[in-house]
Parts: structure tokens; C-alpha cells; sequence
């Protein structure tokens, strides 16, 4: 653990110094870029962060706990394996003027050109607010999903229904409060995310200027110390922007408590919900079936004219062309930091049982643009830069800590008696660890190699500084070629971007299956 | 006036758990229902409640004071529920958690002197500001009652409402809770496993599990 994160911290100091100076912040404001820069990122982060937790929200209010609630549930963690460059690229397709809307549109309207839209590089960052907020819902879905599994819950709900209210009151009055708290970190996960994303802003964000992470990128890559101090201070700004928007929300959650003091007894008079259930399904969930429905059909089209709904010439020639270095990377990577953030992990929760996970969030609430910097002069300190090890470690840094969030609930109910009953038969620690605890884990340990491995396929930034383009994956090359590449070979490698973790998820979860074959306590 | 229950039939993955069950509680009468883990007790409220997963399919009718209910949402049903966890919500107090039942009508400051009222005739004076996580396992349990009984249902159903208590406090509870309910004259219909929970002279209906 300490190798993974003290060095980056104690090298973030000197990212971030260079901002500690008035002069600096001056510079900064002269920018013209920047306040244009500072709009386009307080729209998506905001927005996206907000729209997300409403788009979560109000499926679980109109679904849970219905069957379409479980169904949904149950497909999350597809969902979740589709990396966010791949995500963008796919609905940069359905957006785009000759995108699969304006396509689906243009026999009502009889367009035989393709609209005039601005999308997906639209002048407000409205395109990356929507794939951010999209992406972020299943996320939150996800952890909702967790929260909701308490029987007590269901119960909540019941008892509180029998006391005449309907469902959305009750879920403003009596379930929100007591689950908001419990996805608070996962919320701020999703607004530094959001705060500081580069390969998504690339693909689908305006580029004159740039939302402030890719501005401040640029400028922590340049040469010249002044654009480099600039660079350190968007930095420090990414993480007062963050701070800014988590004190809203917090006063946001304070002033729902507040206006709940007193029950006045009031019943709301109950009326279908405006957002009925499929609607907002549909919205959340199809987007993802669609984006990956595109990227199939790219790969393979010659020509595709607008405003036709299906490509006039297949071809296979993009995938013929495919570079397997760049799977072979991508695997590499992906196989080496999963693996070893689950062995850290079980030893980490082995050895401090009680110490609670959410902490663990505090990783993935840092902006990752002057965390990246800080893990690259670290790297140049001991002379890895471009190496397998040096990628992997900078991986683990996310990898980790949703490894962790995925096992620690698990390890946690795992009933301990089944270890006192196995220590009372004679074995040592380590043989009831290796051969009761580690089987009986056997579903949620798959779990967590195939989260892991997602979130190593879905990194960008670090993957492309330190591998300082001598080692590529899957994902910097689709987030490449998106400037302007060729649409067939940018479809291929965001597909098999997306298509690598969901083949990762299916053999991890065919493991689990195997092992338990003849065994219905383990399933 | 009463709780009635006709032809009820409830099927799970084409296996019957309950068939063409009957029952009818009159006002002031607690009925017990009695049965084996799985024979469908716990089904059977979900149905009376308007509950039901949609895993199960089920037949027959409710009736509630002459009023079909059988598609009526649950907060519109006028039945309270008592379930074996007390089921406070901890991010209110006490008083707020029983301010919850209370029905509108009641307004303005009567609604805080109508709740210590309440808190007061059954022992609980002063316990309106108190966190529900502070009190005892009797303490909560009359808490939880009492937050049923103000939203003024018109029938009740005790969810083996006493199986959590220590054996001492169980029947100290049971004669408390049995005096507030018969005091409503409405239906009411416990479930339980325990003999002990059956009150005295009570009407007990047997569920059988059925065979696969």
C-alpha cells in the first residue's frame, strides 16, 4: 500500500508548488483561455455529477424493487466494465450530424444532408456532460444497488407505505436521507472524475478552448517553466472546484434533512410518477447497448452514407489491420495490476478487519491530471519511465481502491464462525485463510479481478505519460485517433476496448460458476 | 366491519403455497396465524399488504369494511404493520419518527403535545427528542407500536412482532401490545411461531406447508 501511494503523494507536493505563488495565479487570470475553460468544466462536472445522481435516483424510485430492478441490477456490472474513451467514441456516433439520431430522424424530416448540429464537440461541453453523466449513473446505480440489498430497507419502505404515504414521498422524506450518506464517496469518486477527465474531454469536449484538465495537461507537459507553473495551478483550481462543488452537495443534503425536521403529517396526493420506469431505463441502460451497437457497425462498414440506417458495404479490412501489440499490452497490464491489487487487497483487509473501506475513496476524489504528473516524476526518480512495472504500479493507484470497495463487503459478512470452527479443528491461520476463507470467497474474489481489470483497460492518463508512447494500449490509440482518425479503425480499437473487460467479466464469472457447480451454499 | 380473506391461492415457480385459503376477523379480534417456516405466513401478509414480489402469483380476494382492495396500492389500504425488527428510521428522533403517522389533521403545536401525550401513557415521558438507536429493545418496540396505532389504521398485522425480545420483557410487551391493539376495535392478525404469543381464549388458524 505505501509503495503505491506515498511516493505519489509525497511527489504531489512538488507538482503543486509552483502554484503556491501569487505571480502564478495572476499569470492565470490573463489567460484568455481560461475562464472559457473554467465554463466548459463547471458545466460538465456539475451537470454531469447532478444529472447522474438524478438519472440513479429516479430509476430507483420508480423500479426498486420491482423485477425490472433486478434485471437491471444484474446487468450493471456489463455496464460498468465499458471504459469511458470507448464509451464516448460510441455515442459520438449516435450524437454526431451523421450520427445514428440524426440518421433515425431524417425520414421525418426529410433531411437528405446531415443537420447542422455542433455535436459532439458542442461550444457548452453539453456532449461530455451527457456521456459523463450516463456512464456515472450505472456507477452510482451500482453502489445504490449494494446499499438496497439490507432486508430492512425493503422494510423501511413497507411500514412507511402502510402509514399512507406514496413512494416518492417516502423516498424524500424517509430512505434518501439514510442512504445519501452511504453514497457520498462514490458521488465524490464521480465528481473528481468528472472534474478531471481528459480522454473522455478529448473525444467528445470543445477544444478552443479545452475544459480546464486538458488545458492543464498541456500545460504540465510544456517546456517552459511558466506554462508548466500554470499548469500546477489549474491543478490546485481542479481541487478548489472539487472542494466548491462537495460543499454544495453537502448543503444540498443538509437542507433536505432540514426541511424533514417535522413531519407535518402531510400525505402526498400519489399520481404516477412523470418519469414511469422505462423511460428513464431505457435512457440509462439502452445508451450503453446502443454506444456498443455502433462501434460493431463501424468496424465493419465500407460505406455508410446518410442518411441510410445500415451500412451500403461491410469490410472487415479495419480489424485485418488491427495491431495485437496493443491487445497484448492492454492484457498484459490489465492481468498484472488486477491480480495484484486483489492479493494486496485480501492481505490489507486480513491483517485491519475493522478499518472502514470508505476511506478508500480518498484516492479516486484526487483530480488524476497532477496525480499523474507526481506518479511520472516518481518513475523518473528511479529510472523506470516506459516500463511494464512503472505502468502497473501507476495502474494500481485506481485499480486498488475499487478492488477494495468490490471485495471489502464480502470479507466483511463473511460469517467468522466458519473460521473459529475450522481454527477449533487444528489448522493454523493461514491454512483456514487458504483453504475455507479463500473458496468460500470464491465469487466476490472473481468479481473484483474483473473490476480491476476494467479499470486498468479504462485508464488513460497515466498509461499515456508513462508510457511516454513507447508502450500503447487499446485505449490511448482509440483516444488518438479520434483527432480526426479513420472512423472503421477508431470503431475497432474502441470496441475491443470495450469488448476486452466484458470477455474478462464472463470468464471470471463462467470461474466462479465452475467452482461451484455441485455446491448451492456458494452460489 | 371486518378484515375478510377469500379464495386465496398463491403459486411460486408453479409450486402452491397457499390454496383457497379463508378467513374473516371481525373488529376487537386478534386471530393468530400459526404454521412451519415456509408455509407461507410471511407470503400471505406480503399478499394482504399489497406487497407481493412479483416472483409469486396469487388469486382471490380482500376485503376491508365492506371495501374490495385487492387493487389498491399499500398506502391506500389503511392497514398498519408491525414487523419483527422495530424499524425506526435513524435519521429522526423519536417524536419525528411518530410525527411521521400522524395523520395531518392533527396540526400546529397539538402535534408535539399529542406525541408526548402518547410517549407519556406508556411510559416513555421525556423520550421525544431521543435518539431510537439510545433506547432499550422494549423501548423501541413500544415506540414502533405506537407509530402504527397514530396513523390510525383500520386493521393491524403483527409480523411475529415479539420474536426479537428476551424472554423476560416478551410477555411484559405481548400484554401491553395485545391492551393498545384490542383498544382499537379493529381486525388485527399475528403471526408467530410461539404458542406463548397466542392471547388468551384467541381465535389460532393453522397454515400447512404445502408438498412439493
Amino acid at each position: 500500500m505505501s509503495v503505491i501511494f506515498l511516493p505519489v503523494l509525497w511527489a504531489l507536493g512538488g507538482v503543486l508548488q509552483p502554484a503556491m505563488n501569487l505571480a502564478v495565479w495572476q499569470a492565470l487570470c490573463q489567460e484568455p483561455q481560461v475562464f472559457g475553460a473554467l465554463r466548459h468544466t463547471l458545466i460538465s462536472a456539475l451537470g454531469s455529477t447532478v444529472l447522474a445522481l438524478l438519472l440513479a435516483i429516479s430509476s430507483v424510485i420508480a423500479l426498486y424493487p420491482s423485477r425490472i430492478w433486478q434485471w437491471l441490477t444484474r446487468r450493471l456490472a456489463v455496464l460498468l466494465a465499458f471504459p469511458h474513451a470507448a464509451f464516448a467514441v460510441g455515442l459520438s456516433f449516435l450524437i454526431a450530424p451523421t450520427g445514428f439520431i440524426a440518421r433515425l430522424l431524417a425520414p421525418l424530416l426529410e433531411w437528405t444532408n446531415p443537420p447542422l448540429w455542433l455535436t459532439p464537440q458542442d461550444p457548452y461541453a453539453l456532449s461530455l456532460m451527457l456521456a459523463l453523466a450516463l456512464k456515472e449513473s450505472w456507477f452510482l446505480l451500482w453502489v445504490l444497488a449494494a446499499a438496497l440489498q439490507q432486508q430492512h430497507i425493503l422494510r423501511a419502505l413497507h411500514v412507511a407505505q402502510s402509514l399512507g404515504y406514496g413512494r416518492l414521498q417516502i423516498w424524500l422524506q424517509v430512505l434518501l436521507p439514510q442512504v445519501l450518506p452511504r453514497l457520498a464517496g462514490a458521488l465524490a469518486a464521480v465528481l473528481a472524475y468528472s472534474v478531471s477527465v481528459v480522454d473522455m474531454a478529448v473525444i467528445l469536449a470543445p477544444s478552443t478552448p479545452p475544459p480546464l484538465a486538458v488545458l492543464g495537461w498541456q500545460w504540465l507537459h510544456d517546456n517552459d517553466p511558466h506554462y508548466y507553473a500554470l499548469g500546477s495551478a489549474v491543478s490546485v483550481l481542479l481541487m478548489l472546484i472539487m472542494v466548491g462543488i462537495s460543499l454544495m452537495g453537502w448543503l444540498g443534503y443538509k437542507l433536505l434533512v432540514l426541511l424533514n425536521q417535522t413531519p407535518s403529517g402531510q400525505r402526498w396526493r400519489t399520481f404516477p410518477l412523470p418519469f414511469k420506469a422505462t423511460g428513464i431505463v431505457s435512457l440509462v441502460v439502452l445508451s450503453g447497448w446502443l454506444a456498443l451497437l455502433l462501434l460493431a457497425l463501424w468496424s465493419v462498414a465500407e460505406q455508410w452514407f446518410f442518411p441510410d440506417l445500415l451500412p451500403q458495404r461491410w469490410t472487415l479490412k479495419a480489424w485485418w489491420q488491427f495491431d495485437g501489440s496493443l491487445l497484448g499490452n492492454t492484457l498484459l497490464l490489465g492481468a498484472a495490476s488486477s491480480v495484484i491489487a486483489v492479493i494486496v487487497t485480501l492481505i490489507w483487509l486480513e491483517a485491519f478487519p475493522q478499518l472502514s473501506s470508505e476511506w478508500w475513496y480518498g484516492a479516486l476524489c484526487l483530480p488524476a491530471v497532477p496525480l499523474v504528473v507526481a506518479q511520472y516524476t516518481v518513475v523518473i526518480r528511479f529510472g523506470l519511465e516506459s516500463t511494464y512495472v512503472a505502468l502497473v504500479w501507476s495502474h494500481l493507484w485506481w485499480v486498488l481502491p475499487y478492488v477494495l470497495l468490490v471485495l471489502a463487503g464480502a470479507y466483511r459478512s463473511f460469517d467468522t464462525r466458519f473460521e473459529i470452527a475450522a481454527r477449533a479443528l487444528g489448522y493454523a491461520r493461514w491454512q483456514v485463510f487458504w483453504r475455507v476463507k479463500l473458496p468460500m470467497l470464491g465469487r466476490p474474489i472473481s468479481a473484483a479481478v474483473a473490476v480491476g481489470f476494467a479499470v486498468s483497460v479504462a485508464q488513460y492518463l497515466p498509461t499515456v505519460m508513462l508510457g511516454a508512447g513507447r508502450i500503447t494500449t487499446m485505449t490511448t490509440e482509440a483516444v488518438a485517433l479520434s483527432a480526426g482518425g479513420n472512423r472503421r479503425t477508431l470503431a475497432v480499437y474502441a470496441l475491443g476496448q470495450a469488448l476486452l473487460p466484458w470477455l474478462v467479466f464472463m470468464l471470471m464469472s463462467s470461474l466462479a460458476f465452475w467452482q461451484a457447480r455441485n455446491r448451492r451454499g456458494l452460489k | 366491519m371486518m378484515l375478510q380473506l377469500s379464495q386465496v391461492s398463491i403459486v411460486k415457480n408453479q409450486q402452491v403455497l397457499i390454496k383457497d385459503f379463508n378467513l374473516t376477523i371481525p373488529n376487537g379480534e386478534i386471530v393468530t396465524l400459526m404454521g412451519a417456516s415456509g408455509s407461507g405466513k410471511s407470503t400471505l401478509l406480503s399478499w394482504i399488504l399489497g406487497v407481493l414480489p412479483e416472483a409469486f402469483q396469487a388469486q382471490g380476494h380482500l376485503q376491508l369494511n365492506g371495501q374490495v382492495l385487492d387493487h389498491i396500492p399499500i398506502e391506500k389500504r389503511c392497514i398498519g404493520i408491525i414487523f419483527q425488527e422495530d424499524l425506526l428510521f435513524p435519521h429522526w428522533n423519536v417524536g419525528q419518527n411518530l410525527a411521521f403517522a400522524l395523520p395531518k389533521t392533527v396540526q400546529g403545536k397539538t402535534r408535539r403535545e399529542r406525541i408526548e401525550q402518547v410517549l407519556e401513557q406508556v411510559g416513555l415521558a421525556g423520550f421525544y427528542e431521543r435518539d431510537p438507536a439510545t433506547l432499550s429493545g422494549g423501548q423501541r418496540s413500544r415506540v414502533s407500536v405506537l407509530r402504527a396505532i397514530l396513523a390510525e389504521p383500520q386493521a393491524l398485522l403483527l409480523d411475529e412482532p415479539f420474536a426479537k425480545l428476551d424472554r423476560a420483557l416478551r410477555s411484559q410487551v405481548r400484554e401491553w401490545v395485545f391492551t393498545q391493539v384490542q383498544a382499537l376495535n379493529i381486525p388485527v392478525l399475528l403471526v408467530t411461531h410461539d404458542e406463548d404469543d397466542v392471547p388468551l381464549g384467541g381465535r389460532v388458524v393453522e397454515l400447512v406447508a404445502k408438498e412439493e
